[in-house]
């Protein structure tokens, strides 16, 4: 029998307690979103565009509508103004993008939603929306991606990064690497498709929706529909799987939302596999230029590094990853730009370390570059560069472990048994290449409340409306009160995921658990003061308390207010708007979780089949609440970085942009054959200063880097240099 | 559509032949909602009344009328309210929609319902024990922490013990080849494999 995978905890690490929903999930009890069955349930149907950019010159409803079970077919020409035009996050509102949910007969992309069907089953559902026909006027040429002629370049000058003097440094390098690196349009494809059941109670509705934010979904959704936020509750007690594609309002809830209203039924809709592509958000391709001028020993005199990201044309959206890649390593003379293009797509958004996948990937291939020319191991060179002030402003790093973690990563990965050499190693017809690369991810946290409740039974509840994803959030809420309690954890119950419950951040930009964290350390210190009982007070001294209270049950509100967040920001969190903030965007320090990437490959010398036999990171984020859940998250990202690495592309029909693959046989994801050793080390690490919680995050920070470890392990098994990701087979014949 | 359900196995008395209406869409002559849950029927196309069949899942036997065009996935999620299993692609391409049908490993998403007549199909709610001891699988899963969301994890956990069942799970390679055609966006696959070796290990499948 093979024992557990996850680590059992060490310095400055918690328990690895099992997830507190494990039983639920394996049974089939956990309800996601679609789940929750509510009678009379009409079902719906999305209709999306077929073209690209272009016109709506009318519908033909007859065939739809003669389906039997049809009941309304909602389009621009039947909604009216039932929606209001409201800003999207980027101009601080709420919606995932600007385009207003069937607002006109403009298409501004392949895939927009044209059309909502209801009916009494969904197979009548499907099938009228299927008979819908739509007269269009294609525009003759759209910009169908960023290297579209009719794409327009714009550079954002607020994301400009500069010191010293880049081009005379770079002038003068004794060694520089100079390169061009692309990465392309990925979709987050969680296993759980985009579900939207709303119910309306008279003037108060309720939307079951698998979301990051649930407060994004109501205070965007009350500004679109004219609605009092008070009267919406948005419920999302499981998700199944998220990474960023469930984090903002999108434009189907406000339609299921009316056509609710309409019927006086509750409406579900379960957008298909492929209509997900384009419902919400993705990663945008990008195209980045990145100039290295170094010393003979290694040390980097000259930085430059420029990206261009893919936008809608709707929507000015750009991750801006040189913010954080012009910060990681010492060096005098640096320049960071991020420039968009804007083409006729969908606005993109956020996917699992946004900034950090693309713009890692190009300057950790950058330096694997340097380090070859140098004729230098490629971990030497990041530790001649290592430093802990960052090099723009001179911010202290919090705490930064980068070091550590390439040297436990190494010796457990055996790296000095390199030969350095590209194609030096081989087995057989198989040509093996090792690589490496740093993690890297900003700490951030937002603002965030919890409510804890002690129970004189000595039971306690805590509830905040954080969301599980699967990062194990539910159990860590536990955890978390059970330790600052000293209430037994089996003793500690958990609601989150609804709107009704105190306010949390946003989930995403591996927040959560620093931000949640921290409000319920400060519901339980208020506990505690309430009923004067010290810190590591026994478990019957706290029972003690609270029934010589005479009170049922202590309850305690704890709002945690992030670093860098004003008093003024917390009325914010109450309104939907609490956002990460961290990383570089602090003005008196950098905080980052680190790590480092060690990756196997082999590839085969006549096929060229790439084959990733192991790969090894080690990373160091502050505290680690729950190793083994943490650990679980760590191995996904690797895994995710794996396929962004070799799997993971949106092909784009060059005639009016519609993603040819958007499909989970020709979108290719990790499957279980593609996976064999992975390893992930929890690095120990102690910041008392990032927050409250001491918590880093981990959800991202296992996918950065993993893919210039594998394009630098391409470079050593072959001296190919490859600077366009997904690497494929035929990019090596 | 009409849904009554039957328990076939169920040894007390008072369980057999205990009749079961679905609140969403089915009908039961005892039920309150009756006149609201005919609606869907009214609905149908005249002349095109879909036959009644049974649905034999997790030893009960429900008595359904479904368009014929409903899936055996949509029937047990939309009408029979066994939401364990999951629809992640509806194309056969993911394998959340895994259910063991006579044994074997299927995907519900690509069988119609009506082709179910006379078979016995098994749900994640299948696998636990009336009084609630979970299947050996079950277990490993959690011991091994082998799912983040969950939400593919009903249909690995199945087409874990069709794997075991076929023989395919003697090695790691095999277990990894044979179980790629179920999705895990979260990745948890190390741990899957090694909850399936637990598992194979204890003799289950």
């Amino acid at each position: 029998m093979t024992g557990p995978l996850f680590p059992q905890g060490g310095p400055n690490m918690g328990q690895p307690a099992p997830r507190y929903e494990g039983r639920a999930k394996v049974t089939g009890e956990a309800r996601y979103p679609s789940d929750v069955r509510l009678p009379r349930t009409a079902h719906a149907c999305l209709h999306l565009s077929r073209i690209g950019r272009g016109t709506i010159r009318g519908f033909d409803l007859t065939a739809a509508r003669a389906v039997h079970g049809v009941i309304d077919i909602l389009t621009h020409e039947t909604v009216g103004d039932a929606i209001r035009q409201t800003p999207a996050i980027y101009q601080g509102g709420y919606t995932s993008d600007s385009l207003l949910p069937l607002g006109s007969a403009e298409i501004a992309h392949w895939g927009q939603p044209i059309a909502m069907v209801v009916a009494e089953t969904y197979e009548a559902a499907r099938e009228a929306a299927q008979r819908i026909v739509v007269t269009t006027a294609p525009h003759p040429s759209p910009a169908v991606d960023i290297n579209a002629p009719g794409a327009e370049t714009r550079a954002l000058e607020p994301m400009m990064v500069q010191a010293g003097d880049f081009d005379a440094a770079y002038a003068a390098g004794p060694i520089r690497i100079d390169a061009r690196y692309t990465t392309p349009a990925q979709h987050q494809n969680p296993m759980e498709l985009f579900a939207t059941q709303c119910v309306w109670e008279g003037d108060r509705l309720t939307v079951h929706e698998p979301s990051q934010y649930v407060n994004s979904v109501k205070f965007g959704l009350a500004e679109q529909l004219g609605v009092p936020a008070d009267n919406i509750r948005v419920i999302s007690t499981h998700v199944g799987g998220a990474f960023g594609a469930k984090g903002f309002l999108t434009q189907r809830t406000a339609l299921v939302a009316i056509a609710a209203r309409r019927l006086g039924r509750p409406v579900k809709l379960v957008a298909t596999r492929e209509q997900g592509f384009t419902v919400s958000g993705y990663r945008a391709e990008t195209r980045q230029h990145v100039q290295l001028a170094a010393t003979r020993d290694g040390r980097l005199t000259a930085l430059r590094h420029e990206g261009w990201e893919l936008t809608s044309r709707a929507d000015t959206v750009a991750m801006g990853g040189a913010s954080m890649t012009t910060r990681l390593y010492a060096c005098p003379n640096i320049l960071g730009r991020v420039n968009t293009v804007a083409a006729d797509r969908s606005t993109p958004g956020f996917m699992r370390a946004p900034g950090e996948v693309p713009y890692g990937f190009a300057l950790e291939t950058a330096l694997d570059e340097l380090a070859d020319r140098l004729g230098m191991d490629p971990v030497e060179l990041r530790r001649v560069n290592d430093t802990q002030t960052e090099p723009v402003g001179g911010l202290p790093y919090t705490s930064r472990s980068l070091m550590r973690c390439f040297d436990v990563a190494a010796a457990t990965f055996g790296w000095s048994g390199r030969s350095p050499r590209p194609g030096s190693m081989r087995e057989g017809d198989w040509l093996i290449g090792w690589g490496c690369a740093s993690a890297y991810y900003p700490a951030q946290a937002g603002n965030s409340a919890a409510r804890v409740r002690l129970t004189a039974d000595g039971t306690a509840h805590v509830a905040s409306a954080g969301h599980e994803l699967g990062q194990g959030m539910t159990t860590m809420m536990a955890q978390v009160a059970a330790e600052e309690l000293g209430v037994p954890l089996e003793r500690v119950t958990v609601s989150l995921g609804d709107s009704d419950l105190p306010p949390a951040v946003v989930n995403g930009g591996s927040a959560g658990t620093a931000s949640v964290a921290s409000a319920i350390m400060i519901a339980c210190d208020a506990i505690r003061a309430r009923l004067g009982v010290p810190r590591d007070a026994p478990y019957a001294a706290l029972r003690a308390a609270v029934a010589a209270s005479g009170l049922a049950f202590v309850e305690e509100l704890g709002e945690a207010r992030a670093h860098g967040r004003s008093p003024e920001s917390l009325p914010d969190m109450y309104r939907g708007r609490a956002l990460p903030l961290g990383g570089v965007e602090l003005p008196d320090r950098v905080q980052f979780a680190m790590g480092a990437q060690f990756v196997e490959l082999r590839i085969h010398r006549w096929t060229r089949e790439i084959r990733v036999r192991r790969a090894v990171g080690a990373f160091a984020a502050g505290r680690i609440i729950n190793p083994r859940t943490s650990h679980s998250q760590l191995l996904g990202g690797m895994i995710w970085g794996i396929g962004s690495a070799l799997h993971e592309h949106t092909d784009i029909d060059q005639r009016n942009a519609a993603y040819t693959n958007a499909n989970l046989a020709d979108y290719l994801v990790p499957v279980h054959a593609d996976i064999s050793e992975i390893q992930a080390i929890l690095v120990s690490e102690e910041d008392r200063l990032v927050n409250q919680a001491g918590v880093k995050g981990v959800g991202e920070i296992g996918v950065v880097g993993v893919a210039a470890a594998i394009s630098n392990a391409v470079f050593h098994a072959t001296g190919r240099r490859l600077r366009d990701l997904p690497i494929k087979l035929e990019h090596l014949l | 559509m009409d849904t009554e359900k039957h328990d076939t196995t169920a040894p007390s008395s008072n369980r057999r032949r205990f009749l079961v209406g679905s609140a969403l869409s089915g009908t039961v002559p005892f039920l309150p909602h009756e006149a609201e849950a005919r609606a869907p029927l009214a609905a149908r196309p005249p002349g095109d009344a879909a036959p009644g069949f049974a649905l034999h899942v997790n030893a009960h036997v429900y008595q359904v009328a479904l368009d014929p065009r409903t899936t055996l996935l949509d029937a047990l999620r939309e009408h029979l309210d066994l939401t364990g299993v999951k629809k992640g692609c509806d194309h056969g391409q993911c394998g959340a929609c895994t259910v063991l049908v006579e044994g074997r490993r299927e995907l519900s998403c690509l069988s119609l319902a009506a082709s179910m007549q006379g078979r016995e199909v098994t749900t994640i709610e299948g696998l636990a024990t009336p009084d609630g001891r979970l299947h050996p699988m079950q277990q490993a899963f959690m011991n091994h922490d082998a799912f983040q969301c969950g939400y593919c994890t009903p249909g690995q956990i199945l087409s874990a013990i069709g794997c075991i069942r076929e023989g395919h799970a003697g090695t790691p390679v095999d277990i990894r080849e044979y179980m790629s055609g179920n999705l895990c966006r979260c990745a948890a696959y190390p741990n899957i494999v090694a909850a399936i070796e637990q598992a194979r290990d204890q003799g289950e499948g």
